[in-house]
This record gives C-alpha cells, structure tokens and sequence, in this order.
C-alpha cells in the first residue's frame, strides 16, 4: 500500500477533528495539517475530501467575506459529523494500540 | 466582483480544470464553487509565496481527477446543447442548398450527416478532456482539436463517395416545403442566437452564403465567383473573429485587479 492510500482515511479524520475544533476554511486547514507535521502530502488533498465529506453531509458550509482577499468557504461539523469523529477516534486509538503492539516487539 | 490576480500557471489550472470538469459532464454551480474555492486557496497560498506545485501535488492531471470523481455526473447541460449544435451546424447546409432550388437529400446523406454530427461532437468533447486533463501546449493543442474537425471532414467525403457510387432513397421536398424547412432554420437559429446571447451563427450564416447569393447577380465567370466568395467569406469571419477577441480583451483589462 502506497503511503498516500494509507493516508487518505486518516486525513478525513484528522480534518473532522480541525473542523471540530473551531470553524475553518481550507487554506486554514491545510497550513494547520502542516503545522501538525502532515507536510508531505499536497495542501489540495483536501478539497476532494471535503466535497466528499459534505456530500456525506458530515460538513456544512458557509461564503463569508474576508478582509484580505475573496470571499471564503468556512467549513462546520454537522452534528453526523460529530459522530463520525468520534467513531474515529475509537477505531484509531483501537488500530494504534495494535499497531504498536505489532511493530514494537523486538525492538 | 473584484478579481484577484494569480500567477499564470495558477490561472492556466483553473482554467484547465474548468474545461475538464465541464467536459466531463459535471454541474455548472458544482463547478463554479470548486474552482473558486481552489483560487482562493492558490491566491492565499501565492502570497505566503508557495508555488502551485505544493497545492496540486506533482500530477495535476491526476489532481483534477480526484475532484472530479467526488463529482456528480449532470449531462443536462449538454443535453441541452447537443441538439443545439446538431441543428446550427445542419441549417448551415440546408440553408445553402436552399438558394440553389428546392431541398432533395437521399437516405445516406441524411443519416451520414447526424452520424457525423455525434461523432464530430463526441471527438470534440473527447480533444477538450483530453487537452485540459494533460495541460498540453497551444500548438499541441491546436493539434489536437485538428483531429476531430479532420476526421468529420474524411467520414464527409466517404459519404459523399459512397452516395455517388451507391443509390438510396431520395427525397424531394416541394419548393413550399423546402421555403417552409429554411423558414424553420432561420427561426431556430435566430431564437438560438438570443439565447446564448451570441452573434456566431447570423455572421457564420451571412459570410458564407452571402457573398455567393450577391455574386451569382455579376457577370463574373463561376470560377471568380467561387474564388471571391470564398475569400469574401474568410474576411467576414477573421474581422469578426478580430471584433470578438478585442472585444474579450478590453472586458478582461476593464476590471480592476
């Protein structure tokens, strides 16, 4: 599995748990996920997950004008989206315990 | 609205990617959100001096997959435009024939025609996906839209071959019937032509079969008619061409940066 793949699942859940956190548009989203170290994938990554999750209706979002320059899509969690987070955080906390438990023997 | 200014590359993307997008059938609206979400994130991105290459990731033909697979399909825009097209470019035809007496076309030529029609569009639709997904050159471009405009002229011409050599059935409409198709035409492209709010198709129209309507009332002989008419025809499109792009131009200049 290419490390992309693998990431793909992770980021929609790191990008609910950004959302969640306080309303967000996507250049935001995109310089905190490199803030948190996420800085080898491409900021656009985000925006087919988006549509994607606000089809899924797990985001909702709002034109509000800036000061700075366009006007921009703010992003918030619906309350599905909520659950989703949550689901995912219980399946990741799950997975890393595994993981680790698997990759840490031996060392 | 006032518009922002991207690099080159950045607005040659969106550009891309618009024709992409609409050249895969998607939505209008759905559309126009996506594109003007990325430039805001390519404007921003441009002034804390990031290049286009961090935001759409090494491949963008395969970026603007992604996008485009988290699409709906919504073929009523072209739905609406197929048949648009199909009849603009047969009124071309029929409204020529007209002016040489009535109307009489054999099975093959008719059916020959809306078989070219599909394919020349189906060719067209496929250069544009083709030339915006691969963000290819001008000249590469110009290529390949070469192809589908020469393959409907080669299945023109086997036609027309075919038709000589094969008898169909033919049909001949009266002369009331002939004036009554082109009256048809003649509305249908002048209702066309208010609508999407384009003078194309009158000048088309005009350029290619006025000059041979206003020379066959000279004493010329047939081959300086032709050659005058073709050439009169030529100049009618490149000024009006002329008149368009220069008309594009000031609207582009006109709004503040």
């Amino acid at each position: 599995m290419s490390q992309t793949q693998m990431m793909k699942g992770i980021i929609d859940g790191c990008l609910l748990a950004i959302i969640a956190k306080k309303e967000c548009y996507g250049y935001e989203m995109a310089e905190s996920l490199s803030e948190y170290g996420f800085d080898t994938i491409s900021e656009g990554t985000i925006y087919p997950l988006l549509m994607r999750m606000q089809r899924e209706g797990l985001v909702t979002s709002v034109l509000r004008n800036s000061t700075a320059g366009p006007k921009r899509k703010y992003y918030s969690l619906t309350s599905e989206g909520k659950q989703e987070l949550t689901e995912f955080q219980t399946r990741w906390f799950q997975l890393e315990k595994c993981v680790n438990a698997v990759i840490k023997e031996g060392i | 609205m006032v518009e922002y200014q991207l690099s080159k590359k950045s607005e040659k993307f969106i550009d891309d990617l618009k024709l992409y997008l609409f050249s895969s059938g998607k939505n209008d609206v759905e559309i126009k959100e996506i594109t003007e979400e990325l430039e805001v994130h390519l404007y921003e991105a441009e002034q804390n001096g990031k290049s286009i290459d961090q935001i759409v990731g090494a491949s963008p033909k395969e970026y603007m997959k992604s996008i485009s697979s988290e699409m709906k399909n919504d073929y009523r825009a072209w739905a609406k435009y197929v048949p648009l097209i199909i009849i603009g470019a047969m009124s071309f035809s029929i409204l020529g024939d007209l002016m040489q007496g009535p109307l009489s076309y054999s099975l093959l030529k008719i059916i020959g025609s809306m078989i070219n029609s599909i394919l020349f569009l189906g060719g067209v639709m496929f250069a544009f996906r083709y030339a915006a997904r691969n963000q290819v050159s001008k000249i590469k471009e110009f290529l390949i839209f070469m192809l589908p405009i020469m393959i409907s002229m080669l299945f023109i011409g086997a036609i027309l071959i075919v038709d000589s050599i094969y008898q169909t059935p033919v049909i001949n409409f009266s002369v009331a019937g002939s004036y009554l198709i082109g009256v048809i035409f003649l509305v249908f492209i002048i209702f066309f032509s208010v609508w999407a709010k384009t003078a194309v198709l009158i000048v088309t129209l005009i350029a290619l079969h006025l000059p041979t309507l206003l020379l066959s009332f000279t004493t010329f002989n047939e081959e300086t008619r032709l050659i005058t008419s073709m050439l009169i025809t030529y100049l009618l499109m490149g000024l009006y061409l002329y008149y368009v792009v220069k008309k594009e131009k000031r609207k582009k200049e006109g709004t503040p940066t």
